[in-house]
């Protein structure tokens, strides 16, 4: 009987344990929304800049920690496939040579930190949640390559490009449990479906993170024009050339000098 | 006044293009060329994709040569006939150009192909331009005529077979010439993004005997023709016509053309060839600059088509 009654007891003992364990591992949260939920390119589009706010969520039992946390918001564009290609002196000239396919490279990354992102945790943990530019995880079509020349000159190319961008010193906190982060995006932003990801450190430890979707995308005539030059192309050339012969004769007529 | 190009996917200066496709449209009114030869370069060096460039510079042309080709049509200087025929070899040779720009692309040699096209024929063509204009000077200061070249004088080309007639130009010749004239042409103007007005010309007078009157009427039909059917076939197969940068260019180039033709009206026409043949030299040179210097970056990235990112 005693025996019996023991065992029930043991069972919710342990799984009050765990809760505490558990719930002391997620101790903090993070939750945070975007200034807007779309990026519109129109024909006055020259780059935006995007804020994300957030807020740092304590249950009641974990102690406040002060300051001293650190945050960073990562902004990641759909995957794509690049052909990265290395000039090399041939008869006289420089011709592309050798080349690497990288498939799932991320078409935009912007990483919006608190602080230099060495500082914020240890590089085996930035590079598990790929954190940087470096620590993305795409890798050359038939396996790693020992040379890792065409990697890098991918990644500074587009770095070069503003498409890979580290912005330290872009999230401030306005409190000790609010953040804002300031994504500045510029204006050749490819469009497609993007992942936003806020992580939250401290101490190097990653504690939270939380992620949002937000869409760049063609609008009004830009939207029309680009999916007619895609989509029916012949026809989109039709209409370039009717467009070249009424200009060529409206100057005809506009000018004529006999 | 910054826009955005809807294929390009970039922001560009309205203006400064505005301004490109104006002194282009200039010097082309100048000395009576297309200018194509001389835009594609210019968007190439200030950042549009070689291959937008190439692609829009095409529409533009259009624009350019129907404007001029109104004026000889009006006077009836143009040869229908043998135009027609230029035209269909011209689209010939823009199908096989366009083929070969879509393939080149992929293998990332695209970029390569435009300069050393540009070196080769704008090289060629520009040191033959300014050797026959010196020399032409050269005859006019010790006051000796120019040896005159009669329209009506055979040459090899004339023993070829497969004869046509054509009343307007008075002639009677083979078609081969003539079709591998446009061909070669309409290759060039898919390859490069240019009319080649300044190779059919003188092709048409030297070694069709081409009446002077009526072959510049005649070449603009053909590069009308060619440069169309090189437009539709280009936004067709690789996408690469920027509406919105060709209208703009289109506008800058026929105003300008007009302020053009009014200048060269007034110089000489051996000092119009010299300073055209150092405008096409110098293109070249910067081209050939470009391929033998080390360049800064020796790495490029493209996507699986071709586009430049």
């Amino acid at each position: 009987m005693r025996r019996a009654c023991r065992m029930p007891l043991a069972v919710p003992v342990l799984f009050i344990a765990l809760a505490l364990m558990a719930s002391r591992a997620a101790a903090e949260d993070l939750i945070f929304t975007l200034s807007s939920d779309r990026i519109r390119i129109t024909s006055d589009f020259r780059g935006v800049d995007l804020v994300a706010f957030g807020a740092i969520e304590r249950d009641a039992e974990t102690v406040s920690r002060g300051a001293g946390y650190d945050v960073v918001v990562v902004m990641r564009g759909p995957p794509e496939t690049l052909v990265t290609r290395r000039k090399a002196r041939f008869a006289g000239i420089w011709i592309n040579r050798a080349s690497r396919t990288f498939p799932n490279v991320p078409s935009f990354y912007l990483a919006s930190a608190s602080r230099p992102l060495a500082d914020i945790s240890t590089p085996a943990i930035l590079k598990r949640y790929q954190i940087g530019p470096e620590n993305l995880a795409f890798q050359a079509l038939g396996g790693p390559d020992e040379d890792s020349a065409f990697r890098d000159g991918l990644i500074r190319l587009k770095a070069d490009a503003g498409l890979f961008e580290v912005a330290e010193s872009t999230v401030s906190f306005p409190g000790t449990s609010v953040f804002k982060a300031n994504l500045s995006i510029p204006a050749n932003v490819p469009v497609g479906d993007y992942v936003v990801t806020a992580y939250l450190f401290r101490d190097s430890a990653m504690l939270a993170r939380q992620s949002l979707t937000i869409r760049v995308s063609k609008e009004g005539f830009e939207r029309l024009t680009f999916d007619l030059a895609h989509r029916y192309g012949y026809l989109y050339g039709l209409l370039c050339v009717v467009l070249a012969l009424f200009t060529g004769w409206l100057a005809g007529i506009i000018f004529r000098r006999d | 006044m910054q826009i955005y190009l809807p294929i390009a996917e970039l922001p560009v200066n309205m203006f400064l293009i505005f301004g490109m496709g104006g002194a282009v449209g200039f010097l082309s009114g100048l000395f009576g060329v297309g200018g194509g030869f001389l835009l594609t370069p210019l968007l190439i060096f200030s950042g549009i994709p070689p291959a937008v460039a190439v692609a829009s510079t095409t529409a533009q042309v259009v624009a350019s040569s129907s404007s001029a080709a109104l004026t000889y049509w009006r006077r009836r200087l143009i040869d229908t006939k043998l135009a027609a025929v230029l035209v269909v070899a011209g689209v010939i040779g823009s199908s096989i150009g366009v083929a070969i720009f879509s393939l080149l692309r992929r293998l990332g040699q695209l970029d390569l192909l435009i300069a050393v096209g540009y070196v080769t024929f704008l090289g060629f063509v520009g040191s033959l331009m300014l050797a026959e204009s010196i020399r032409a000077m050269a005859h006019i200061r010790r006051g000796r005529p120019l040896p005159l070249r009669r329209p009506g004088r055979h040459n090899w080309v004339h023993g070829l077979p497969f004869k046509m007639r054509f009343r307007r130009s008075k002639l009677y010749v083979s078609v081969i010439p003539i079709l591998g004239i446009g061909i070669g042409i309409g290759m060039l103007g898919a390859l490069l993004g240019i009319g080649g007005g300044f190779i059919l010309v003188p092709a048409l007078i030297y070694l069709l005997r081409v009446p002077t009157s009526i072959v510049i009427g005649t070449s603009l039909i053909q590069m009308i023709g060619t440069m169309a059917v090189a437009t539709i076939l280009q936004s067709g197969t690789n996408h690469t016509v920027d509406g919105v940068l060709a209208l703009i260019l289109m506008v800058g180039g026929v105003i300008g053309a007009q302020f053009g033709a009014r200048v060269g009206a007034q110089i000489r026409g051996e000092q119009l060839r010299a300073l055209l043949g150092l405008l096409v030299l110098a293109v070249a040179i910067r081209f050939l600059v470009n391929l033998v210097l080390p360049p800064a970056e020796i790495f490029s990235l493209a996507t699986l088509s071709g586009d430049a990112r």
